[in-house]
């Protein structure tokens, strides 16, 4: 007998995996100490995982998929957290998959590292207030200074007196990565 | 209404099918759209969209440019936010910038100019209060005389009445002279069976003849049967 085959029909998804809910409620002691992945975030070579921290149950609401309250520890991308974060809003995303424990050294010796960003401090203005401000103010070049708010689950940081920036952000179409530059073959 | 509008446009060519033989003047030209009310159209109830697929160096291309201009943007807008408190700061329109002797002097002259003021208003507030206390006076003062000849027509009636009842108990049957009265009563008893015409004429009854002297009473019986009843 020929093996049943599933069609699936519909719009397709990049989710792979459970809700939270239905990896948590299922283990002992609402698996806290259990890795977890997100597989959206499985597209970086950087490690990306939670390890469980808290569980708190939340009532099911009708015509939803039930969430939960998960306090985890976040690795993203090969960088540690610095507090641990709670997991609810995103919780019901059928996204989520538990690591089983034998597996768990394959993500802890992921050892791999994004390169740094490193922004530049000051910056062109654009052309026509560039204009607007050497006819007031009589300076050449005048630049303005990069918005930049630091937070934890940043990977960019300002330039350091006298280091040289990783990124250009000139007005223009600026240097493209190494990736794309097919995209301007014949262009720049 | 969708379908209609599209039979009209389908119609424009003819010389009178604009809105004419239409009972609604809407007509989509641009837009032809279905209204976002509706629900999705039956033929495409079951339509899957394609999922348009990116590569790799395009998505990080599209990636570099966002960042690149969005760091670009709130830089420019924290530019412009700085200039603003800048100009505020340095602009001497609204922000004037006193030694200690004159903010000194000028808070003086504030307070002077409050006392003064605040004496004006005492002033009149003096003159208002004196003004109503008099009016107070003056009102109580009606108010007690009024009150007064109130008191004394009161008394006047109430001693008018006493002189009357005075003038009445003269008539009063008294435990004295009850025997009197009951006698006179007996003696002359009254009777009301009578007419009266429209002018005042009094028509006795027949039977009562010993109030009336000139027909005598033949049969006094019934008739104080007739009153018993």
């Amino acid at each position: 007998m020929a093996q049943k085959v599933i069609k699936y029909i519909g719009r397709t998804t990049d989710f792979r995996g459970n809700t939270l809910w239905e990896l948590v409620s299922e283990l002992p002691n609402w698996g806290v100490g259990r890795m977890l992945i997100r597989n959206m975030f499985q597209r970086y070579p950087e490690p990306c995982y939670m390890r469980i921290l808290k569980v708190q149950a939340v009532d099911e609401q009708p015509g939803e998929v039930r969430k939960v309250r998960v306090t985890v520890e976040k690795t993203w991308r090969g960088v540690k957290q610095p507090k641990p974060v709670e997991i609810y809003s995103t919780s019901y995303k059928a996204d989520y998959e538990l690591v089983p424990q034998d597996q768990e050294a394959k993500y802890l010796n992921n050892n791999q590292k994004l390169e740094q960003v490193v922004l530049p401090t000051k910056i062109d203005l654009p052309p026509l207030l560039r204009e607007y401000v050497t006819e007031e103010t009589g300076e050449r070049n005048p630049q303005m200074k990069v918005h930049f708010k630091q937070t934890h689950n940043k990977l960019a940081r300002l330039a350091q007196e006298g280091e040289k920036p990783s990124v250009s952000f000139g007005v223009g179409l600026g240097q493209p990565k190494p990736v794309s530059s097919k995209l301007y073959e014949g262009l720049l | 209404m969708l379908r209609a509008g599209c039979q009209v446009l389908t119609q424009t060519a003819l010389p009178a099918g604009k809105t004419g033989g239409n009972s609604f003047a809407l007509e989509f030209v641009r837009w032809r759209r279905k209204p976002r009310w509706l629900p999705v159209a039956k033929s495409k109830v079951f339509r899957v969209p394609e999922r348009k697929k990116q590569t790799e160096e395009e998505r990080t291309e599209l990636m570099r440019l966002h960042n690149q201009y969005k760091t670009q943007l709130r830089s420019v807008r924290q530019y412009l936010r700085e200039e603003v408190v800048r100009h505020e700061e340095t602009s001497t329109a609204d922000h004037i910038v006193l030694t200690p002797e004159q903010e000194e002097a000028e808070f003086q002259k504030c307070l002077d100019l409050n006392a003064a003021w605040n004496a004006r208003i005492a002033k009149e507030r003096e003159a208002r209060l004196a003004k109503e206390r008099e009016e107070k006076v003056a009102y109580v003062q009606e108010r007690l005389e009024a009150k007064q000849l109130r008191e004394e027509e009161r008394r006047e009636q109430a001693n008018q009445r006493v002189l009357r009842e005075i003038e009445l108990s003269k008539t009063y049957i008294t435990r004295e002279n009850l025997d009197a009265a009951i006698e006179a009563a007996l003696a002359n008893p009254v009777d009301h069976n009578f007419a009266i015409d429209l002018d005042g004429n009094l028509y006795r009854g027949r039977n009562t003849s010993q109030l009336t002297e000139a027909s005598p009473n033949p049969n006094p019986e019934p008739n104080q049967q007739a009153l018993s009843n």
